[in-house]
């Protein structure tokens, strides 16, 4: 197996699951922004009471804003995953199929196509940066505000109460969920440095495809 | 092949599928071309002698010449180069 074979095919691969992590998710992360709404609209959860301090009006208010904005990045979110993981899907498909025994035309014709796939796609992947980024972030913080429901607040310090450590995992599902956006943010940031990169380098050597194609005469 | 190519890519991908004869409309299908740019490509790779055309009977074929070889040669080798070096970051 050659170097660049070894080296495309591990690339694939992880931009796969990276795009598989996104879709796992996104649609965690619109049940989860769901929940959170209809939690929020019925009624069912209380302003937070801190002993000793006044109590906040309109939290649960706040938070349900947090969740429908967060449900809105979700369903951005998958369907831009959509279209990149399709692509991604097909390619990693035909070149698993080929296996070792892989001809360089045919390997060439892949890094093509992965290429016009980022092409197309250039846009979208900055939208999901960005869109994975504010999610992990409005995440964060709908993990950290429901939990404050759930603490008891005193001056000389903070207690749980016995009940809501039924609810700790659904505070920690929520910063899994911050924390997968903001890792994917990240993977994807570099993934499209890399190809960005890639993309620069055709351009700067495409004088010589152009000499040889004769078209530098005319 | 569809997405946004460049005419580098579309030349590489013409020469390579036409190493056996091929029809005008199997090009562009394979390609993912209209007729009016497939005819333009292929009456430049023509001119530039990578193509030629074969005649059996009424059916006109077109093939990649050997310099054509040539051209695939060095875009195979471009494009493959790419990725000699890992990414800068950890996978």
């Amino acid at each position: 197996m050659t170097n660049t074979l070894s080296q495309f095919r591990t690339e694939i691969r992880h931009f796969f699951l990276v795009s598989l992590l996104n879709l796992v998710f996104a649609a965690i992360a619109i049940a989860t922004g769901v929940q959170y709404v209809v939690t929020a609209i019925l009624g069912q959860t209380l302003d937070p009471v801190m002993p000793g301090l006044p109590v906040i009006p309109g939290f649960r208010i706040f938070t349900g804003a947090i969740a429908l904005v967060c449900f809105g990045l979700g369903i951005r979110w998958i369907l831009s995953t959509v279209t990149i993981f399709e692509g991604i899907v097909t390619i990693k498909d035909d070149l698993m199929a080929d296996g070792d025994a892989i001809t360089d035309e045919r390997l060439t014709c892949l890094i093509v196509r992965m290429l016009a796939h980022y092409r197309d796609n250039r846009r979208t992947i900055r939208t999901m940066i960005l869109v994975c980024t504010l999610g992990g972030v409005l995440f964060f913080v709908l993990g950290i505000a429901h939990s404050l429901k759930f603490l008891s607040v005193t001056a000389t310090g903070f207690a749980f109460s016995l009940d809501n450590l039924l609810l700790i995992p659904a505070m920690l599902l929520t910063l899994g969920i911050s924390l997968a956006s903001l890792l994917s943010s990240y993977y994807f940031s570099k993934f499209a440095q890399v190809w960005e990169n890639r993309l620069h380098e055709i351009g700067e050597s495409e004088c010589a495809l152009k000499q040889k194609l004769g078209l530098d005469e005319q | 092949m569809s997405g946004r190519r460049t005419i580098y890519e579309i030349y590489w991908e013409i020469l390579v599928y036409c190493k056996s004869p091929r029809s005008f409309t199997g090009i562009i299908n394979r390609c993912d071309l209209n007729s009016k740019n497939g005819q333009e490509y292929l009456e430049f790779l023509i001119a530039k002698g990578y193509i030629t055309t074969v005649r059996e009977g009424e059916k006109t074929s077109y093939l990649s010449t050997p310099p054509a070889g040539e051209y695939i040669a060095l875009f195979s080798s471009m494009y493959q180069k790419l990725f000699d070096n890992p990414p800068g970051f950890r996978l």
